[in-house]
């Protein structure tokens, strides 16, 4: 009996597993990233020497501060994995309750910690003129961010241990897919939610991002104006929302007379490629998959804490999902990248305009003091866009190909 | 053989007492007139602070080099505080009799001061600087402010003028002062006294908030919706006291969640109320429960309890514990117009509502750094938090019992079962 059942549990592994792989290889397929070979660029064409050592150093420092408030992090997570428990008398609140507080006390103390690291970056992005936002409006802000970080990791401990408590072991199975579904109500609802903003009042642009927007199949889609010109100069934009709620928010220091129509145009068609190939949906697919292995492992290995059900087995919750999250962020990076190499072309598609395409990314480096050729293992761990060099190689590739098909 | 005193203080005997002798019997016409009778008081007794001033310099001086006050400028100085005392008495209506202008003892609202004794040299030297925490919570009791912005006015009155202006209505209308009116501005006048005490060196006594210490012994009040502090061991966890604001967010949203189902049912509550007289039980305890859990979140909140509380305002579930007595008959007239009767509690509910958020500031910082929270400003911060759940109760139709308005005290223990239940004595 017992054999049956442990060969019926390997036979449902099994067709699970190869559930996954089939899904992950059909999204990994519904994005074309373009030419697979890319000719090589050399940056220096570009970009002066003085901006190339400034902003390798300049990505370098932020690189190493970015590790080594990640190895606090573990170490934190590690020591508040063994410890955690001891909060539990700080609480009134009940089973989940008592999880609530502990997953909140968590990141907490990861806040407390990395702290240091966080204005050491302020630091660095001050003094090289990215970011003029003072020591104390960071801490402040980011201290209140921990609010709406709390409220998500508030529902969600309160999903799980209240699954866990009438499931017990399986609770995941069930808890998975109501993530899933509050991932994809958050996605929906995420540009309600983006403070200060205004929709995009350049009717030139409002009109070429309309005409863009009809060439790749798109309707009604909102444009925004993000206000964070108060805390730093880089520019920066992003495509949110699902379906009707679509949206192409532009940070305004876009639009501070730095970029011209052409590249302005450009980065729209990018973004819009973004909503065409509804990356956003895509993303949350990716998160689905990867809450299936995560959450079966948060429940196998919380078992020695009496599983989540136990508001003591949530510190152990904790490292475990930061760890697996960590572990998956060069495979998120990936995925990532091959969407935004997906967006690039589809904005040459768009605009035809190589030249504008160049010059927005030599801009948008210049700004932002983006190394465009970075170390490997910089790509690897943070790359969540192709390289600078790698999107101008995009650009001269677009641009053979059509003479190409020009010439023939 | 040596003598000493009859009947020797009690070491914990504040050195700033009020004594309060008052009967809460007032005069119509010198309740109406009040403001103009005191004028003359308020014009001398601010000459009187000019003299003062150039006292308490003095006074400093002499602390400074001999440790503590000496007897004449102490006895001036006393004098002074304890005039005071009786003019703000007599203008905010907690005592009724034109007061003598020298500061004699014998007042109805009086304030007995300790004679002079020895001080900490540098409490004495910082004075001025450890006094402004203590000002700043007697500026809030006592003050209003307002402020114009883009949206309209801002601004917030303190409990000593609310009282008093609400007490002012109440004794023109029964001729009598409201006891728990009165003693909501004994318990602010109190407290000036000891801060003011406190800043002219009468005492290094630091200024305690506690109304019990402020005023003598509270009332024990078998009101229907109860506070009882007693749970709390004054104890706190830095960590969770240093995250508390951030850590409280996920019971505000789910307070406001809760809010709007709670907002249909007193609705539902009311028409039912009105029709039955009694609210229906279903509706009490949904309503009883919310009114609780806001007491839980805000006592969290505000640092006034300790542990994170639960989410569903369980009775006996948090230190920090609201007694909310059975469903009972209500007058029907003070249902249909319960919103209008609840305007005087809003406005002390707001005016406690500012004397908590200094709480919590203060509270922050003394937990943070001693881990425990003073017991003065946790019991004064339990008095603003019961009157704001007897107001939510009261609005909400839970109870037909108007909030009290002056500090006090639950039982011990929960109230004994209804006289229904006990056996009758034998008739004599």
């Amino acid at each position: 009996m017992r054999r049956r059942r442990f060969w019926a549990a390997a036979a449902a592994l099994l067709a699970v597993a190869a559930l996954w792989a089939w899904a992950a290889q059909a999204l990994w397929a519904s994005t074309d990233p373009g030419p697979a070979h890319l000719p090589h660029v050399d940056v220096s064409r570009f970009f002066s020497d003085s901006f190339l050592s400034r902003s390798a150093s300049y990505e370098r420092f932020l690189a190493i501060d970015g590790l080594l408030a990640t190895l606090a992090l573990l170490g934190v997570l590690t020591v508040y994995a063994r410890r955690g428990h001891r909060l539990m008398r700080e609480s009134a609140a009940g089973r989940v309750g008592t999880g609530i507080l502990l997953g909140m006390l968590g990141f907490a103390i990861v806040w407390l910690v990395e702290v240091p690291f966080g204005l050491a970056a302020v630091w660095w992005q001050r003094d090289h003129g990215v970011s003029h936002q003072g020591y104390l409006s960071w801490l402040v802000n980011s201290f209140l961010s921990l609010g709406s970080e709390f409220l998500f990791i508030s529902a969600a401990l309160a999903v799980a241990m209240g699954l866990a408590g009438v499931l017990r072991r399986s609770w995941w199975a069930v808890a998975t897919p109501i993530f899933a579904a509050l991932a994809l109500l958050f996605v929906f609802l995420s540009p309600y939610l983006i403070p200060d903003t205004h929709p995009l009042q350049r009717p030139r642009l409002v009109a070429a991002a309309r005409q863009l927007e009809r060439e790749q199949g798109l309707s009604g889609t909102r444009l925004e104006v993000e206000d964070v010109h108060r805390f730093t100069t880089a520019p920066n934009a992003e495509a949110t929302g699902l379906g009707p709620t679509g949206t192409v928010v532009l940070w305004d220091t876009l639009l501070d007379g730095r970029f011209d129509n052409a590249e302005l145009r450009v980065v729209l068609a990018h973004e819009l490629g973004h909503l065409a190939h509804h990356d956003v949906l895509k993303g949350v697919g990716w998160t689905a998959l990867f809450l299936i292995p995560a959450t079966a492992l948060i429940a196998l290995l919380t078992r020695g804490r009496g599983g989540l059900a136990r508001p003591e087995a949530v510190p152990v919750a904790l490292l475990v999902l930061v760890a697996l999250q960590l572990l998956a962020t060069p495979l998120f990076n990936v995925v990532s990248r091959r969407q935004e190499a997906a967006a690039d072309w589809a904005a040459l598609e768009a605009t035809h305009d190589p030249a504008a395409d160049r010059e927005s990314l030599r801009h948008l480096a210049i700004a932002s003091l983006s190394d465009p050729d970075p170390p490997s293992w910089t790509s690897v761990l943070y790359g969540s866009h192709p390289t600078i060099a790698q999107r101008i190689a995009m650009a001269n590739a677009w641009e053979e190909r059509r003479r190409g098909n020009a010439g023939n | 053989m040596t003598s000493g005193p009859d009947f020797p203080p009690p070491a914990d005997r504040p050195p700033i007492r009020l004594v309060l002798s008052d009967d809460l019997e007032r005069r119509r016409l010198t309740v109406f007139f009040r403001l103009f009778m005191a004028l003359p008081h308020l014009i001398w007794l601010a000459l009187w602070s000019i003299a003062a001033l150039f006292a308490v310099v003095a006074n400093w001086i002499v602390a400074l080099f001999q440790g503590g006050p000496v007897e004449p400028l102490h006895g001036f100085l006393a004098r002074f505080v304890r005039y005071g005392t009786h003019v703000y008495a007599y203008l905010n209506l907690a005592a009724e009799p034109f007061p003598r202008f020298g500061g004699r003892p014998g007042y109805p609202v009086d304030l007995e001061v300790d004679p002079p004794g020895r001080q900490n040299r540098w409490t004495v030297f910082f004075r001025l600087i450890l006094a402004i925490p203590a000002l700043v919570l007697l500026s809030v009791l006592t003050g209003y402010q307002y402020q114009r912005s883009e949206t309209g006015y801002t601004g917030a009155i303190g409990l000593l003028v609310v009282a008093a202006v609400l007490g002012w209505f109440f004794s023109l209308a029964r001729g009598r002062m409201n006891r728990g009116l009165r003693d909501a501005v004994a318990w602010v006048v109190a407290y000036g006294a000891q801060v003011w005490g406190y800043l002219l060196i009468l005492t290094d006594r630091y200024p305690t908030v506690d109304p019990e210490t402020a005023i003598g012994p509270l009332p024990v009040r078998d009101d229907p919706v109860q506070l009882d502090p007693s749970g709390d061991d004054l104890r706190r966890s830095r960590l969770t006291v240093f995250f508390r604001l951030v850590l409280a967010v996920p019971h505000i949203v789910w307070l406001l969640l809760w809010g709007i189902a709670v907002f249909f049912a007193v609705i539902a509550n009311w028409f039912a109320t009105l029709f039955t007289a009694t609210p229906p039980r279903g509706l009490h305890r949904f309503i009883a429960a919310y009114v609780r859990y806001e007491l839980h979140v805000y006592a969290y909140l505000y640092l006034i309890g300790n542990p994170f509380p639960g989410f569903t305002g369980a009775p006996g579930s948090y230190p920090i514990e609201l007694r909310v007595a059975e469903r009972a008959r209500q007058n029907r007239w003070t249902v249909f117009f319960r919103l209008i009767l609840a305007i005087p509690a809003f406005l002390l509910n707001a005016a406690f509502g500012s004397l908590l958020g200094v709480i919590a500031i203060f509270g922050w910082f003394v937990a943070l750094f001693t881990g425990r929270m003073p017991e003065g400003l946790r019991n004064a911060g339990a008095q603003a938090l019961r009157y704001s759940s007897q107001t939510n109760a009261y609005l909400s139709l839970l109870t037909g019992a108007y909030p009290y308005s002056g500090p006090c005290l639950a039982p011990a223990q929960p109230p004994p079962a209804p006289a229904a239940a006990v056996a009758p004595p034998d008739a004599p």
